[in-house]
């Protein structure tokens, strides 16, 4: 069954009269938003548009089914963006969606993800009122944080109606460099002698390559006039403080196309699972082990601080996370089970749900 | 409540130079940096392993006695406040540094530990702690939790919360839970918990342990100050900058009395007769940094400063951030009395904020210094008057909801990191509907059924036992009701 | 801060607390530098807790004896000053309460002997030195507490150098620049009259007369920072009348404490007689390092061998004087010399007078700590503005069995000039 709310009064009654609620939004993750084992689809995608969006003060209201392409091109206008490069932008991703499932691609390195730029959130909770977290100014102390805590939420906890972000002034020019290492080793350290460098860099994305090397991919973004020198003197640290084998530098379209690609996840075969895993950089070695006989695609974003897998069978992957004590979410897949791995403080989520939607309106966290 | 079981047990927890229950001693614990409330506990520990917090949660959840967490006790909003008839857990004995990764930009603390002491280990490593509250140097990571506390460099990088990347915490009822990670990541999978936690001032529980991220530190800084006749000018400057596109890691404003203030403090070297003082920093890799301040003295210029003065090397730039962050202490040199606000403004709306906090100053014929966070509209008047005198206070404290008020309507908050404690709870309804509030009522009370974590605190109304201020629900003060 | 204080109870010094204690806003910012609350980290024993409780007591709420055990623990290091921005005069504060609360608090006959003796002692060089020397110190004070002054006497050489009196004056070489008095001190003059002597010759090698009034007497700052206040007017009106402010350009004293205590002699004679002129006295006071780098220092010879010290900043130099950069000026102009920094941000080292002996301790804490910097840095010697400080860091050295030579800033620059004599 498939429900679709055109008013926030239509939203709250099917909310009132329904049970086994699954708020969808483009669809495009395809884990979390196909409905199963009965439950309903809560297609909000008509819930859309902006709503406030005042460029001087850099943050914009909208429905949370708007999708994320209409706000990045109505914040480009202006020369803002959201830094955290939602994925699946191409694809139809809507801003609801993306805090849901809380992802971000690559440009997440450097300012923060979803929950670091969202500041407010309207939802209908599972007795059908309208909840408000949060608010529409960059600072804000008062009460619970609500809206940092629905990232993530995948639709367990309410139905966001709309949602307030800040936004950040787009740099002006983007330059990436992109740099290969013999093995993971000599490229891990690489990571970590750049995280204690002066040098600024908006994404540092570890990415495997043939033959077991690896490569580091950094783009700067900033003043054009200032780029080439950053990008000579990055050059020269990876030469002299890494064991980097050859570097390239990719600029203007090149550049574009590459992000364009890397945070539409085009390059994950079609077919596959696909999982994101937070990780620190230093329990890759171990996961790469583990990965060793499933060799999926992947990608680490975030200077490896989160892991995209792309397997063949999520079961599988589930118990290698489970052995590794490391939790994950499913993006595509088999509908029904998004968290795989373990689930640290769930049972202060099951908390909060009971306060939220006691009688069980969306599916269980 | 017959509290003997009570105290025998937490007598089998702590030795006695750790349970404090002489009256002199929880005098000195009867407020936080608002002394405009006092309340005297009926004991205060001071543990010195996480099991004993538990330990005392617990016993605390079982005989259904209220407890406040303390960190430096220096909350302007009563955070810290204690309880009529409860305890407080003070926390600075909790002070070690678990963990400092540099390769991994993390570092793993006890809530004891101070906020400054982090980036003073992580130097050494070129890293830092960017949340900066002007009180970094006593207050500490728990109170920062517990505030989501923020400080004149979080433009850029954000408040507290923006750097937790994972908590264990004990519940209100003694449970223990662990979440996020050492991922930059943080919790990344299912609902965002430590966004959660984080600025709940206390109300769900005690956090035990706090991962960190650390930031390399900036390798250029170019501080401006830029003097103004008036406020509104350099409110006006503000946007300015903000619409250039740039992003500098600092936006601050001083007016005339606090600049006055922070310069018989410290010698900032402050422009004189300056009725506004901008300072705008940036912060990064040289080239960028070296780049962006070309732009940003060309926007500076345009907006009508009189006098704009670059800080020459780290020590001038130290002196003018000196000033800037004792600039609420040094008010104490004007005034022997003061309330701060907290309030946030739309960043485009601050011209218009400062002028009606200027008009309403003198309709109501008290001082009020400005001092504040320009880059995000976070305002801090602080209301001067002396509490000697009959009804000062009061009046002060109508000043200041009326500011805080101006606020909301302008579409801001009563809050940008002091926290609602107890002394702005009466005007979360200003900002939030009743379902909102009761919404978070009810997470609350899942977390904490008894209510007995920091009670009193962020929500309208007494639910606490009487506090000195507000007084006695008089049901409450014959014995008919108890809110217990 | 609020109070409800009925300052007129107070005579002459309510003011001064009422005004210390008004300006406090409670906000904290001194914590960090208070070494005691670094040490128990407990409200009550740091600035914010103890103004907070001497306020208490001021308003009637708390008696003095509830009050007493942790300003009792307060060093007077005045560490918590600079720290505060809000411009709290916590040294007025503690020196006027302590003036209040001593003759109302309770103390047992054994503390009331010792303290007599302490204050009819230590002031009075003769006295201290033939009190040592016959041995008498020993069972005078062990008789009264043997404990507490094991620990003092544990500071004490078992034999004191000679006496070695300076004249009434002490000729400038050369063209005469300034004029100058000494205060000559009391406590280390016995201990180490070496550095009067390499005082007067360093001001005599910069042109500077120095006059010694011959009838001067302790200056009355212990006394003053144990609660004594009427010992310390009787010391101080002494001194009062012995030098002659307006005759000279400053009146030098090498020992931290004891500018500290002068520079308050305005406090003291508060609303008295003597006031005014007890506050040009303080007017002139000024440690003899700041005297010598405001004067310009002639050049000292290179030492015979390069030498890396480190400088500990003593509380009542740095904390009550804010004094910081001139004795590093002079220090670093000594051809040959490194000058490290300790790196604590200047906690008490724990000596503070008669603190070993009332609270052994923290003071025996703070003291490894410093210790502990000390060793950390490499440093082959130790100089200090204060001998106080000095003898405690010996003490907590030899404790782990390690000896550095430890010199009072004026003594190196002594030795560097004898130097220069020499070739
Ligand atoms: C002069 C001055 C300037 C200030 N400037 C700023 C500023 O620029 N920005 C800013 O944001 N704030 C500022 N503050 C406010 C204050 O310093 C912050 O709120 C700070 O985070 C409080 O830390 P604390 O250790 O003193 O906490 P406390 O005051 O002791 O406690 C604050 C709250 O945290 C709770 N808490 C403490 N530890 C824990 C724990 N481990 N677990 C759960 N709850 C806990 C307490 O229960 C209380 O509710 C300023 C304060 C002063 C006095
Ligand atoms: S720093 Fe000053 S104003 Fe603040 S609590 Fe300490 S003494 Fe009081
Ligand atoms: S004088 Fe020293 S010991 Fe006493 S309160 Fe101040 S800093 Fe602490």
């Amino acid at each position: 069954m498939s429900l679709q709310p055109t008013t926030l009064e239509e939203l709250q009654s099917i909310v009132k009269d329904n049970q086994g609620l699954l708020p969808i939004g483009g669809g495009t993750k395809p884990a979390l938003s196909t409905a199963f084992n009965g439950a309903t689809r809560l297609d909000m995608s008509r819930l859309s548009g902006i709503i406030e969006y005042e460029p001087g003060e850099y943050t914009f209201t909208a429905y949370a089914g708007t999708p994320v392409r209409t706000i990045v091109a109505a914040l480009a206008e202006h020369g803002q963006y959201l830094p955290f490069d939602p994925p699946l932008i191409e694809q139809g991703a809507t801003l609801g969606g993306v805090i849901a499932a809380n992802t971000a691609g690559s440009g997440r390195y450097r300012y923060g993800g979803v929950r670091d730029f969202i500041i407010g959130v309207r939802f209908v909770d599972g007795q059908g009122q309208l909840v408000r977290g949060g608010g529409k100014v960059v600072k804000n102390a008062a009460g619970f944080d609500l809206p940092k805590f629905m990232v993530g939420s995948a639709g367990r906890f309410g139905a966001f109606v709309d949602v307030s972000f800040k936004v950040f002034p787009e740099p002006r020019a983007y330059v990436t460099l992109k740099a290969v290492f013999a093995s993971l080793g000599p490229a891990l350290e690489a990571i970590y002698s750049l995280f204690t460098a002066p040098n600024e860099m908006d994404v540092l994305d570890l990415e495997s390559l043939d033959d077991g090397r690896f490569g580091l991919l950094m783009r700067l973004g900033g003043l054009s006039t200032a780029l080439p020198g950053r990008v000579e003197r990055l050059q020269a640290f990876l030469n002299t403080k890494t064991e980097v084998l050859s570097n390239e530098v990719i600029q203007a379209e090149a550049d574009a196309a590459l992000w364009q690609q890397v945070n539409g996840f085009s390059w994950v075969p079609d077919g596959s699972h696909f999982a994101k895993v937070p990780i620190s950089p230093k329990r890759i070695p171990l996961l790469e082990n583990v990965l060793l006989s499933l060799n999926p695609s992947r990608r680490y974003t975030a200077g490896g601080n989160v892991a995209w897998l792309a397997v063949s069978d999520i079961e599988q992957l589930d118990m290698l996370l489970n052995k590794l004590n490391l939790p994950g979410l499913v993006l595509f897949g088999p509908p029904g089970r998004p968290f795989i791995g373990p689930r640290p403080g769930v049972s202060l989520a099951r908390r909060v749900k009971q306060a939220l939607d006691p009688s069980g309106k969306f599916l269980e966290i | 409540m017959d509290h003997q079981p009570f105290f025998a047990a937490l007598q089998r927890i702590y030795p006695k130079e750790r349970l404090l229950t002489k009256g002199v001693q929880l005098l000195a614990y009867e407020s936080d940096a608002l002394t405009s409330f006092q309340t005297k506990p009926s004991a205060v520990v001071i543990p010195e392993s996480q099991d004993e917090v538990i330990e005392t949660v617990r016993l605390c959840h079982q005989f259904g006695v209220p407890y406040v967490a303390r960190g430096s006790g220096t909350s302007l909003s009563g955070g810290s406040l204690p309880i009529e008839n409860g305890i407080v857990i003070a926390l600075n004995r909790l002070n070690r540094i678990k963990k400092l990764d540099p390769e991994q930009r993390i570092a793993v603390v006890e809530p004891g530990v101070v906020n400054l002491q982090i980036s003073q280990a992580a130097d050494r490593y070129n890293l830092y702690y960017a949340p900066d509250p002007s009180s970094q140097s006593v207050c500490t990571i728990g109170g920062n939790v517990a505030f989501n506390s923020g400080g004149a460099h979080c433009l850029k990088y954000g408040m507290t919360s923006n750097h937790i990347l994972g908590l264990k915490v004990v519940l209100a009822d003694g449970e223990v839970v662990e979440f996020g990670s050492e991922s930059l990541e943080g919790v990344g999978v299912g609902p965002d918990l430590i966004g959660l936690f984080v600025g709940s001032e206390g109300l769900f529980g005690v956090a035990l342990e706090i991962t960190v991220r650390l930031l390399p530190k900036p390798e250029l800084y170019r501080t401006v100050l830029a003097a103004y006749n008036d406020l509104e000018t350099a409110g006006n400057a503000v946007a300015m900058v903000v619409a250039s596109g740039l992003l500098p890691g600092a936006m601050e404003i001083m007016d005339r009395l606090s600049i006055k203030a922070a310069e018989s403090a410290v010698d900032a070297g402050y422009p004189e007769n300056a009725a506004a003082l901008l300072i705008v920093e940036l912060e990064g890799e040289s080239e960028q940094v070296e780049t962006e301040f070309e732009e940003i003295m060309d926007v500076i210029k345009e907006s009508g400063s009189y006098e704009i003065r670059v800080a020459k090397d780290a020590e001038q730039r130290l002196r003018i951030w000196k000033g800037r962050k004792g600039a609420f202490s040094s008010v104490g040199r004007l005034s022997p009395d003061y309330v701060v606000q907290d309030g946030v403004v739309p960043r485009s709306h601050l011209g218009k904020a400062l002028a009606e906090i200027d008009r309403l100053s003198q309709e109501y014929g008290l001082d009020v210094a400005n001092v504040f966070h320009a880059g995000d509209g976070n305002l801090h008047p602080l209301i001067l008057f002396n509490g000697r005198e009959e009804g000062a206070l009061e009046h002060a404290e109508e000043l200041a909801g009326k500011i805080l008020k101006m606020c909301v309507e302008l579409g801001g908050s009563i809050t940008g990191e002091h926290g609602v404690g107890m002394e702005k709870r009466n005007y979360m309804p200003a900002m939030f509907s009743e379902v909102d509030l009761e919404t978070m009522k009810t997470i609350r009370r899942q977390v904490d059924p008894k209510e007995i974590s920091n009670p009193g605190k962020m929500f309208p109304g007494g639910e606490a036992p009487a506090l000195k201020m507000t007084g006695m629900h008089p049901l409450e003060a014959k014995g008919i009701i108890s809110r217990e | 801060m609020q109070h409800r204080i009925d300052i007129k109870k107070y005579g002459p010094r309510g003011e001064a607390m009422a005004e210390a204690i008004q300006s406090c806003v409670h906000c904290g910012f001194c914590l960090a530098a208070c070494p005691t609350y670094k040490v128990l980290g407990e409200e009550m024993d740091s600035p914010r807790g103890r103004i907070y409780l001497m306020k208490e007591v001021l308003e009637e709420n708390l008696t003095v004896e509830e009050a007493q055990p942790y300003l009792d623990r307060c060093l007077g290091c005045i560490g918590c000053m600079p720290a505060c921005p809000s411009g709290v005069r916590y040294d007025e504060l503690i020196v006027s309460y302590r003036a209040f609360s001593e003759p109302k608090r309770k103390r047992s006959l054994m503390d009331n002997m010792a303290r007599r003796m302490i204050a009819e002692t230590l002031p009075y060089p003769n006295r201290f030195r033939a009190a040592v020397a016959s041995g008498k110190v020993g069972k005078l004070f062990k008789g009264a507490m043997p404990e507490k002054l094991g620990a003092m006497m544990g500071l004490v050489p078992a034999d004191l150098p000679e006496d070695k009196p300076l004249p009434p004056i002490y000729p400038a070489k050369g063209r005469r620049r300034a004029r100058v008095a000494l205060l000559s001190g009391c406590v280390q003059t016995v201990l180490n009259p070496d550095i009067n002597w390499a005082t007067v010759r360093v001001l005599s090698e910069n042109g500077v007369e120095t006059v010694i009034p011959q009838e001067q007497g302790c200056c009355g700052s212990i006394m003053m920072h144990i609660g004594e206040e009427e010992r310390a007017k009787k010391l101080a009106r002494q001194n009062l009348q012995v030098f002659v402010p307006d005759e000279v350009d400053a009146i030098i004293t090498n020992a931290a404490g004891c500018g500290s205590g002068m520079k308050e002699y305005g406090l003291l004679f508060k609303g008295l007689s003597e006031e005014a002129e007890a506050e040009k006295f303080a007017e002139k006071v000024q440690d003899i390092s700041v005297f010598l780098d405001s004067l310009g220092l002639k050049p000292p010879a290179e030492l015979r061998e390069p030498l890396t010290v480190v400088y500990q900043d003593a509380c009542h130099l740095l904390h009550a004087q804010g004094i910081r950069s001139a004795p590093r000026n002079l220090l670093s102009s000594i051809p040959g010399l490194t000058l490290l920094e300790l790196g604590d941000d200047g906690l008490c080292c724990g000596s503070a007078g008669t603190y070993n002996i009332e609270q052994p301790e923290i003071a025996h804490q703070l003291g490894q700590r410093k210790v502990q910097h000390v060793l950390n840095t490499g440093a082959q010697a130790v100089v200090s503005g204060n001998i106080g400080c000095l003898t405690q860091i010996q003490s907590h050295l030899a404790n782990r069995g390690v000896s550095l030579p430890l010199y009072h800033t004026i003594e190196l620059l002594d030795w560097a000039y004898r130097r220069k004599a020499q070739t």
